[in-house]
């Protein structure tokens, strides 16, 4: 394919009336939203973005559905998720085995989701949020409980879910969530 | 006659008064204000909040106080490299000398209450305001720093370009009035006639100059702090910043008070009684309402416009400002000819 051929940019009109025009036409928009401030701040500790479903956070295990093929960690381009050995007792034969089981490292992870979509039978799957804190970096090399439990998001528990909205006037708006909600 | 009697009689003295009270006391309050202001304007525009948590019910008003706080317990570092002895005098002056043109200014038309003979107050206290600005080249070059000395070789460039508008902006209520006292200057706007209605253009020239000498925006170009730290207060930490600062504030604020004088009807519609308080008080009281207005309004500009760079701010300063002062000047003798002006 030919690529586009460049288009010379067009030189902006010099004079000093148009000079004008356009520091008067500034000061307006300044005026304007001087009066009626559009602000999207989001006053974090007390209002919390509530993501949209689909986003790629926080990912868990639901351990009943894996079948232990590594396929995660075999994806996983940033060796974030890992396969651990686990001994453990076979229900049927009784007979002593090893299994192997994934684990993530919060550390290296970039959520990129790969783990998450390659999964064959769906045993992982993302939280709708990314704000968790954890008090040390050995916190966030999570062990096989604790990955199969959603993480503990704080600022649901103590701020008011709010979305941002994509308006056709006013541009980026912040609207407080409401209950049922995709 | 009691101690509280001598302790009025000392604070109403004109001098003292002009100078303390009216120069330094009336600028730190409206310059905290407006700093308030400032902040919150630009980030109401920019879609922000600004100081909010210090005091939410408030919009965060007490985070200056704080800030002023912080300044004053910060240890005052100064580095070895710096010339010592202009290093601390350069912002002090400048701090002193921007407050000075007060002093030459007249509040009020009752001549009883005027520091110094007001015939030629419109030219002594212009050439009083541009003492000031050296002194920051000048801590700019004592620091001993790349930052500070091309911040403070900005300044120069911008003292070059800013000076002579300003003085020719003003002046032109001179040729309007065909004298150099500010009272007449004032009383001659008696009426509603005031000049900035008659003259807008050397009221525009004198406007956007003083926003050059200030550094406000868009002209913030010897402090611009992503290009040179802070400029030629880069080395200064602690209360010589604020001072330094607070001397930028000041200046701005007293640039303001010309403006008023010249342009927007001084202490009218008020009129002068006899007495201290209807004489002396509420005039001044009139005049920095209006100059605080101004200054907010110079505030505002912050959070509408970018920075210019320095060429670009001289060339407008040459090619399009000095043309508007010179015509503000020929429209003020032009009106002043056919009789415009009472
Ligand atoms: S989201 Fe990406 S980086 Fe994180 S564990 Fe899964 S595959 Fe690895
Ligand atoms: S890809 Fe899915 S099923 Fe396979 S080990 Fe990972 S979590 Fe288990």
């Amino acid at each position: 394919m030919v690529p586009p051929k460049p288009v010379p940019k067009t030189k902006p009109r010099r004079g000093i009336f148009h000079a004008f025009k356009g520091n008067l036409e500034a000061l307006m928009i300044g005026v304007k939203y001087f009066i009626d401030p559009k602000r999207f701040t989001l006053i974090y500790p007390k209002e919390y973005n509530k993501l949209r479903e689909g986003y790629r956070g926080f990912i868990v295990l639901i351990k009943q559905k894996c079948i232990n093929c590594a396929s995660c960690a075999r994806i996983c381009p940033a060796a974030a998720m890992k396969m651990i050995r686990i001994p453990e007792v076979d229900e049927k034969t009784g007979k002593q085995k090893v299994k192997n089981w994934p684990v993530i490292d919060y550390r290296r992870c970039i959520f990129c989701g790969y783990c998450v979509d390659v999964c064959p039978t769906e045993a992982l799957y993302h939280v709708p949020y990314h704000d968790v804190v954890y008090q040390n970096m050995a916190e966030m090399y999570l062990d096989l409980e604790s990955f199969q439990k959603p993480p503990e998001y704080k600022a649901a528990e103590e701020g008011i879910p709010v979305r941002y909205i994509v308006d056709e006037e006013r541009g980026l708006v912040k609207v407080p969530y409401k209950e049922g909600e995709k | 006659m009691d101690v509280i009697d001598v302790i009025v009689k000392i604070i109403t003295w004109p001098p003292l008064w002009q100078l303390v009270v009216l120069g330094l006391v009336a600028p730190l309050g409206v310059v905290v204000g407006i700093l308030w202001f400032e902040r919150k304007t630009a980030a109401r525009v920019q879609r922000r909040f600004g100081p909010l948590h210090v005091s939410p019910r408030i919009g965060g008003a007490i985070q200056l106080i704080a800030d002023l706080m912080r300044y004053a317990f910060q240890e005052i570092i100064i580095p070895k490299t710096v010339d010592k002895g202009v290093f601390l005098i350069a912002p002090l002056t400048a701090l002193v000398l921007s407050i000075v043109p007060v002093v030459a200014v007249p509040f009020t038309s009752v001549s009883h209450y005027w520091p110094i003979p007001m015939e030629y107050s419109v030219l002594i206290s212009l050439a009083l305001s541009t003492i000031s600005a050296i002194f920051i080249v000048l801590a700019g070059w004592a620091s001993n720093n790349k930052f500070s000395i091309i911040g403070g070789m900005r300044e120069a460039y911008m003292i070059t370009a800013y000076e002579l508008m300003i003085i020719l902006a003003i002046l032109s209520v001179s040729a309007m009035t065909t004298s150099y006292n500010f009272v007449d200057v004032v009383l001659a706007q008696t009426g509603g006639k005031w000049f900035i209605i008659l003259n807008p253009l050397a009221f525009l020239a004198a406007f956007i100059s003083v926003l050059m000498a200030t550094s406000g925006f868009p002209f913030e170009i010897p402090e611009s702090e992503n290009e040179v730290v802070a400029g030629p207060f880069t080395e200064y930490s602690g209360l010589l910043y604020g001072v330094n600062m607070g001397a930028a504030y000041i200046k701005r604020f007293v640039y303001s008070i010309f403006i008023t004088l010249a342009f927007l009807g001084g202490w009218l519609p008020y009129q002068p009684g006899d007495g201290f308080i209807s004489g002396y008080l509420i005039p001044s009281l009139v005049i920095i309402v209006k100059a605080t207005i101004l200054m907010a309004v110079f505030s505002f500009l912050r959070a509408v416009y970018g920075r210019y760079r320095l060429d670009q701010a001289l060339d407008f300063a040459w090619k399009l400002l000095f043309p508007l002062a010179l015509m503000g000047f020929g429209l003020g003798l032009l009106e002043a000819y056919i009789g415009l002006i009472g």
